[in-house]
């Protein structure tokens, strides 16, 4: 067997060990569990809200997870039921908050905050920043469909809106963020 | 630039449009310099984003999150948590177990593939702490084969009690087991006097034979 498909089973094997570990009360193998998936949940939080809340939104998911760690029976991998409680926090959090007044945008008016003419090389942003700018709603979408792979059924589901909504705010996204890739 | 086309171009490029309405936009971008131009940008935005990569948070957020798990794990907590271990299924038991034991057993195949054998007076045979010899004497694995012989015969004749999913978890479990032996197996080939691979290979079938114990338990609760 080759030496990285033995390791690559080996982290599989040592995740599901852990998560029915973790499941049994187990706070070291959780704390293991934590440190193999932090960086991706962080990030996906980061994204999706202003990065200044996304430290207690990941410890809110992570805190849940323990919590709900008994309904996790294995069907899929435990990264994609995190993955799936991280966004299912996010959007529970954005419904609390009561800022859902304003987060879709008006698809004939401009994006906030981003230019909407090309930016001069002094004048870029990292495109992680670029993406931080945009308005929530269309942000969240980018996120969900461009990075995290979801379908605009699933994310009109999540979002409460219908799939020709989540489709236009994808579309606005991507025509503001062109301005700013890398050159 | 055509506002109409150009609103059209992200479900253009994930696949959205029918047949005709796809038709009609590429005679489009066959004759707009400008929405050819957008949909190549439009195209780098779609591909920079699968690109992006995961950072972790600057500050360990770990302290935080014990914390709460500590507070929760408090005396009400404790009762809550007895109830969590009975609802486990017997799947997810028995994969942590397993997955220990392939993590054991994958390490000593890196180590002995790697060329860094550990020998018998460099590495501490785990607890429980019986003398190597034993687990290499005969007498010993003749007792385990017949215990899992007859394990194996009792399980047979029970596992149409048990569901089909435990009787798949069971089935792949003990596959992953006889991978594990057998690797330790081929490995004390090479090195027999090894001590942590005698210790693993006879700590391996004991796992083995609990397996089948637990699943002959489980199948005479079902009857």
């Amino acid at each position: 067997m080759p030496r990285q498909v033995l390791e690559d089973t080996l982290t599989a094997d040592s995740i599901a060990a852990d998560s029915a570990l973790a499941a049994s009360g187990d706070a070291t193998a959780f704390e293991r569990l934590y440190r193999t998936h932090v960086a991706r949940v962080h990030t996906l939080v980061r994204r999706m809200i202003d990065a200044d809340e996304a430290d207690d939104v990941t410890q809110d998911v992570f805190i849940r997870a323990w919590q709900k760690l008994s309904t996790f029976r294995g069907e899929s991998a435990f990264g994609t039921w995190l993955h799936r409680l991280a966004v299912n926090v996010v959007l529970a959090r954005r419904k609390t908050v009561g800022i859902e007044r304003g987060r879709f945008i008006n698809e004939e008016e401009p994006l906030d905050g981003l230019s909407s003419k090309r930016v001069t090389p002094e004048l870029s942003m990292d495109f992680e920043e670029a993406l931080a700018s945009l308005p929530e709603g269309a942000r969240q979408v980018f996120v969900l469909h461009d990075v995290e792979g979801y379908r605009h059924e699933e994310i009109a589901r999540m979002l409460g809106v219908v799939p020709g909504t989540s489709k236009s705010q994808l579309h606005h996204a991507r025509m503001a963020l062109r301005r700013h890739l890398e050159r | 630039m055509n506002d109409l086309w150009t609103n059209r171009l992200s479900e253009y490029i994930d696949g959205e449009l029918d047949n005709n309405e796809r038709a009609k936009l590429e005679a489009h971008l066959a004759t707009c310099g400008q929405c050819y131009a957008t949909l190549a940008e439009l195209r780098q935005v779609v591909t920079r984003a699968k690109s992006l990569s995961d950072t972790p948070p600057a500050t360990d957020l770990w302290t935080g999150i014990a914390r709460e798990i500590r507070r929760e794990q408090a005396p009400p907590r404790r009762d809550r948590l007895v109830r969590r271990r009975f609802s486990l299924t017997v799947g997810q038991l028995l994969a942590a177990s397993i997955a220990l034991v392939l993590l054991s057993g994958g390490g000593a195949w890196m180590m002995l593939h790697s060329g860094r054998q550990p020998t018998s007076t460099t590495f501490e045979a785990p607890s429980p702490a019986v003398p190597p010899r034993q687990y290499q004497s005969a007498r010993w694995k003749v007792q385990s084969d017949m215990a899992i012989a007859e394990l194996q015969d009792a399980l047979s004749a029970n596992e149409s009690k048990l569901d089909t999913a435990t009787v798949r978890i069971v089935r792949e479990n003990l596959a992953i087991i006889d991978r594990a032996i057998g690797q330790a197996q081929h490995a004390l080939r090479r090195d027999p006097n090894n001590t942590y691979l005698n210790v693993h290979l006879a700590n391996t079938m004991r796992q083995k034979i609990e397996l089948l114990r637990r699943a002959n338990a489980l199948a005479s609760s079902e009857s």
